[in-house]
């Protein structure tokens, strides 16, 4: 734990969302540039691709798209700011990674045929899994 | 035998001389872990609290009622000091049990003759010289039985260290470890420290085949298995050999145990001396997770638990239920478990036009086949259920075949005409438990000891209390209680029916006879016949009263009940042999060549068994341990499975397939949960809902089946079941199985 | 002195020079110069009995008389350069360390055939290391299958 709080700085909050803004920017940089190491570390190459893990670090940031107070953004970065050095640190394992980042939360099964709209709940959870 | 329950009684001369509340019952609780699963006995041990010598009077272990016929000959008996009136007749042992006083016991099994060699049970009798082994000594009036002295203590003690001088210290390494008997009355009433030096005895273990492993070292010649291989399960096979300390168990020659219900010998033996050769050192007992749940492997519905780690079935054991299985199952029942995890179907597959299968989605699956099932006529439609099917899901099937306009649903089994108009036709009206008043049976077409095992055990019980006479008509078979072999074919038949037969007359003077007719004889093109003949003789003998009912039929398959409950009949009865569109449903034993083939098959069901290579659509469905279905027992006993193991990959219950494939199709069907469908069966056959009951018959098919102008035809009557291990998809994907039909049945 | 003096001229008659000052380095003789272990070894040979060389190249010598009583056995690498213990298969290591009178080639005929590995020095530190990796391990190259169940395999089916 020490050497992660070690490595993770807390810089003053921001004084505006100009300045939260740059940050994210940094931060983003800081994560693609990482993305070499991590795929070395965890032994991703055959499973996913560099761009994939650029994409998927934007889609997290883009989840919070909608915060405009510095203040919780500044909180936002310092948790991403943490998970990105638990990652470098090999503090996790490589099924982690490939749970959360490059299968990502929508899981395994993905019905991509299922574009009708007027299925009933019976059936969306039917093609989902067995227990409803 | 609860170890709880074991240790509290040990404990309680001590407790209730230090105690003056009574606290015990956390004692036990805190101790013994969860003994409602380990065993019958335990269950009820448990339930009854234990009894403090204060509070009278105790209540009887098991929950035994004492049925007394006639008062003035039950006699009054002292057990440790409180009366306790029993039926003139009874054991010291029962006397006990009455009084609520468990005795600990090795030899003694309730449904076995007794032996009286272990000695574990003695117990001090005022004005006897020495301790009786109370399980062999009858209750005489007036006795006064001590159970809690320090001499019948001192005694079981001194019995313990006998049995533990030969036995092994492998308790770490032995399969019986946390169920074993003699471990848990060692820690009750044996002692804290042996004094044996010598060297322990070696027995050479025995090869009792694929089912039954043997560490003969561990046997303490209770000789359960001896007696239950004579008595119940009829072979001659197992016996005690030498005497003193080179007594042993074994087979006389080198021979392999050739019995349908040898596993059972595994659940009476009291260590590790027989264990399950499949499931040897597999898991530990304490480990596993426990489904209470029914048997699919024939028509009985015996009543299992299922003991499972993580996805896995790992073993298969009965459950009491005294109506159906006894305490006993079947070797199919019991080992056929491996096949559910060989050979299963995990993905939705189609065929592609070079032949092969491909994995695809449900989605596109489902799209494929609501599209092909427009394209052909309604009459064209042919839905057929498989013996392995439940209720719900035959429900669904039928439900959607019909919204499509077709009414060509069967189940495989049933034949082309059945008969369910009326449900005495199709069921064994006289109840399996109710087979043991019969005094004279007759077997038509049907043996019993290959298709439906534990409803032979019960004849078999019935003809050695009572000496009931059997008489059988069908081909040559190896029976394992005397029996009269009348006839080989409908010729016989017609003699009895006319009257003409010898065995008529034992017939017409037996109080309650019998009648047990095969569903093998449904697959006849004859069988209307067949049947009105047999029903000319249960008139002629009188075997449908009202107060018996001795016309049976014995099914084979766990669906088969349940279908004719639910009228799954075909409008036309060759319906198959002009189809376009085949629904099978688990139906892997119809005739293949039948469909045509142009048709269309959709398969769904848990085993690459046989339909599946003449499939265009594989749906994966989830087996009997899987799901939670309701069965048809061949009595008409409505029982649920439930499940014990999540479903394997993509795979889904059966019925959700049918109403997702409706939904896809366009006619979706009305109900979303198995509340739903359960309500859609209540109002088709309200007798399917109501579990664990048996729904009596109100009309007898005797009076009511009209005439028929069928003809009988002299050809003889077949085996329904040829190979008694593989029956079905599960158990022909079982290795267990293909070994013991290699091993077990030479011809 | 001069009877290695004798020896050597005698090579260099026999095989001439440049052949002579191949063997030299072959030997590891030039090697001495910089590792006195290696020039030990060498001066030690001297009029001791060469008892067998195993199939790496590794000679075997033995020397009884004034020899200290557990220095007469020793061993002359065939890798004159990075040499370690490791190097002395089996059969040879019980000879080498007293554990036995029977030599090597003797006991080579124990080596069971079945299951006999063939024997490897030791490389770690040398890139050829060996770790281990658990089952479910990504680097496994056998990595172990989480399914109880078989399914069906529908390759084997061409049927129609």
């Amino acid at each position: 734990m020490a050497f992660t709080l070690r490595s993770v700085k807390v810089p003053p909050n921001s004084a505006s969302l100009e300045e939260a803004r740059h940050r994210v920017f940094d931060f983003f940089r800081a994560a693609c540039r990482s993305i070499p190491t991590v795929m070395d570390i965890y032994n991703l190459d055959d499973v996913v691709t560099k761009s994939h893990l650029r994409s998927a670090i934007s889609a997290e940031i883009r989840k919070n798209l909608h915060v405009t107070n510095p203040k919780v953004i500044d909180m936002l970065l310092f948790k991403g700011m943490e998970e990105l050095n638990n990652i470098r640190e090999h503090a996790k394992q490589r099924h982690h990674i490939i749970g959360q980042y490059v299968v990502g939360n929508h899981g395994l099964v993905q019905d991509l045929g299922a574009k009708e709209k007027d299925m009933s709940d019976f059936l969306k959870s039917f093609y989902k899994s067995n227990y409803f | 035998m609860g170890l709880g329950l074991l240790a509290s009684r040990a404990l309680r001369p001590a407790a209730s001389r230090l105690l003056r509340y009574p606290p015990r019952h956390g004692l036990a609780r805190a101790i013994g872990s969860t003994p409602e699963r380990q065993s019958p006995e335990a269950s009820a041990a448990q339930a009854q609290p234990d009894p403090a010598p204060e509070l009278p009077p105790r209540k009887p272990v098991a929950g035994a009622r004492v049925h007394l016929p006639n008062p003035e000959d039950a006699i009054e008996v002292f057990v440790d000091g409180y009366p306790v009136k029993i039926p003139k007749g009874m054991t010291v042992l029962q006397a006990c049990e009455v009084a609520g006083v468990d005795i600990p016991r090795f030899c003694y099994h309730n449904r076995l003759s007794i032996a009286g060699n272990c000695r574990m049970c003695l117990v001090e009798v005022e004005k006897s010289p020495k301790p009786v082994a109370s399980c062999a000594m009858p209750a005489l009036p007036g006795m006064k039985i001590k159970t809690d002295t320090p001499i019948a203590k001192k005694a079981r003690e001194g019995v313990m260290e006998f049995l533990l001088m030969n036995h092994p210290l492998d308790c770490p390494i032995c399969d019986q470890g946390g169920e074993c008997d003699l471990q848990d009355q060692s820690m009750a009433f044996g002692s804290d420290r042996g004094r044996f030096t010598e060297v322990k005895r070696s027995v050479v273990d025995k090869n009792l085949g694929p089912l039954v492993k043997t560490v003969m070292t561990r046997c303490i010649q209770c000789t359960r298995c001896v007696r239950f291989a004579t008595e119940i399960a009829g072979v001659q096979d197992l016996g005690v050999l030498g005497r003193g300390s080179g007594e042993e168990i074994g087979t006389y020659v080198e021979k392999l145990m050739t019995s349908e219900l040898s596993g059972n010998v595994i659940d009476i033996c009291p260590v590790g001396a027989l264990t399950s050769k499949p499931f040897a050192f597999k898991a530990r007992n304490w480990e596993l997770k426990g489904t209470e749940t029914i048997d699919v492997t024939d028509a009985v519905g015996s009543n299992i638990r299922i003991d499972s780690r993580g996805p896995e079935v790992l073993r298969i054991l009965p459950r009491l239920n005294e109506d159906i299985n006894e305490e006993w199952i079947s070797d199919k029942t019991r080992f056929c478990y491996d096949g559910l995890k060989r050979q299963r179907l995990n993905d939705p597959m189609i065929r592609g036009a070079d032949g092969r299968f491909q994995a695809v989605s449900w989605h596109d699956a489902l799209a494929m086949v609501g599209e092909v099932i427009h394209k052909v006529g309604p009459e064209e439609i042919v839905g057929v259920a498989g013996k392995l099917s439940d209720a719900e899901s035959m429900m669904a099937l039928k439900d959607f075949l019909n919204r499509m306009g077709s009414n060509n649903v069967m189940c495989e089994g049933n034949g082309k005409h059945p008969n369910a108009d009326l449900r005495s036709g199709y069921i064994m009206n006289t109840g399996i438990a109710g087979l043991e008043k019969a005094d004279v049976f007759l077997l038509v077409g049907t043996q019993p000891r290959v298709e439906a095992a534990m409803v032979n055990a019960r004849i078999r019980k019935t003809v050695r209390a009572t000496h009931a006479k059997v008489g059988y008509i069908g081909p040559p078979t190896d029976s394992n209680y005397d029996h009269e072999h009348l006839g080989t074919g409908p010729q016989t038949l017609t003699e009895l029916a006319e009257g003409r037969h010898p065995f008529c007359s034992t017939l017409k003077n037996a109080k309650n006879p019998a009648i047990i007719v095969g569903a093998g004889l449904f697959e006849r093109e004859d069988s209307d016949a067949i049947f009105s003949a047999i029903e000319t003789i249960a008139k002629n003998g009188n075997v449908v009263r009202p107060d018996w009912n001795g016309y049976n039929v014995l099914l084979l398959h766990a669906a088969q009940a349940a279908a004719l409950d639910l009228g799954l009949v075909p409008q036309s009865p060759d319906s198959i042999k002009s189809a376009k569109f085949v629904y099978l449903m688990g139906a892997d034993d119809i005739n293949l060549k039948d469909i045509p083939d142009d048709a269309f098959v959709v398969y769904q069901g848990h085993h690459g068994d046989q339909s599946v290579y003449r499939a265009n659509v594989i749906l994966p469905a989830s087996a009997f341990s899987e799901k939670e279905g309701t069965y048809e027992n061949t009595e008409g006993c409505i029982q649920q499975t439930l499940p014990a193991v999540p479903t394997v990959g993509d795979a889904r219950d059966d019925w959700k397939i049918v109403r997702a494939l409706s939904e896809v199709a366009g006619v979706q069907l009305p109900y979303d949960s198995v509340g739903g469908i359960r309500s859609r069966i209540w109002t088709v056959a309200p007798n399917l809902v109501s579990v664990d009951e048996r729904e009596p018959t109100t009309f007898s098919t005797t009076t009511m089946r009209p005439n028929t102008n069928q003809k009988i035809s002299p050809n003889d009557f077949g085996m329904a079941v040829e190979n008694f291990y593989m029956t079905d998809a599960i158990t022909r994907a079982s290795k267990i199985m293909a070994q013991c039909s290699a091993m077990l049945l030479k011809k | 002195m001069a009877a290695i003096l004798r020896g050597a001229l005698k090579g260099i008659k026999e095989k001439g020079l440049g052949n002579f000052l191949r063997d030299l380095k072959e030997e590891g003789y030039l090697k001495c110069l910089a590792d006195g272990n290696l020039l030990q070894t060498k001066l030690h040979n001297i009029g001791a009995t060469l008892v067998g060389v195993d199939k790496f190249g590794n000679k075997y010598y033995e020397r009884l008389g004034e020899t200290q009583h557990g220095r007469h056995r020793w061993v002359e690498y065939a890798e004159k350069g990075r040499y370690n213990a490791s190097q002395v298969p089996a059969e040879w290591h019980g000879w080498l360390h007293h554990i036995t009178d029977h030599t090597g080639d003797e006991l080579l005929m124990l080596k069971p055939k079945r299951y006999g590995a063939e024997h490897r020095e030791n490389l770690s530190g040398e890139g050829e290391a060996y770790i281990y990796h658990s089952k479910g391990h990504a680097l496994n190259p056998g990595q172990r299958d989480w399914t109880r169940y078989k399914s069906w395999e529908p390759a084997k089916t061409d049927s129609q």
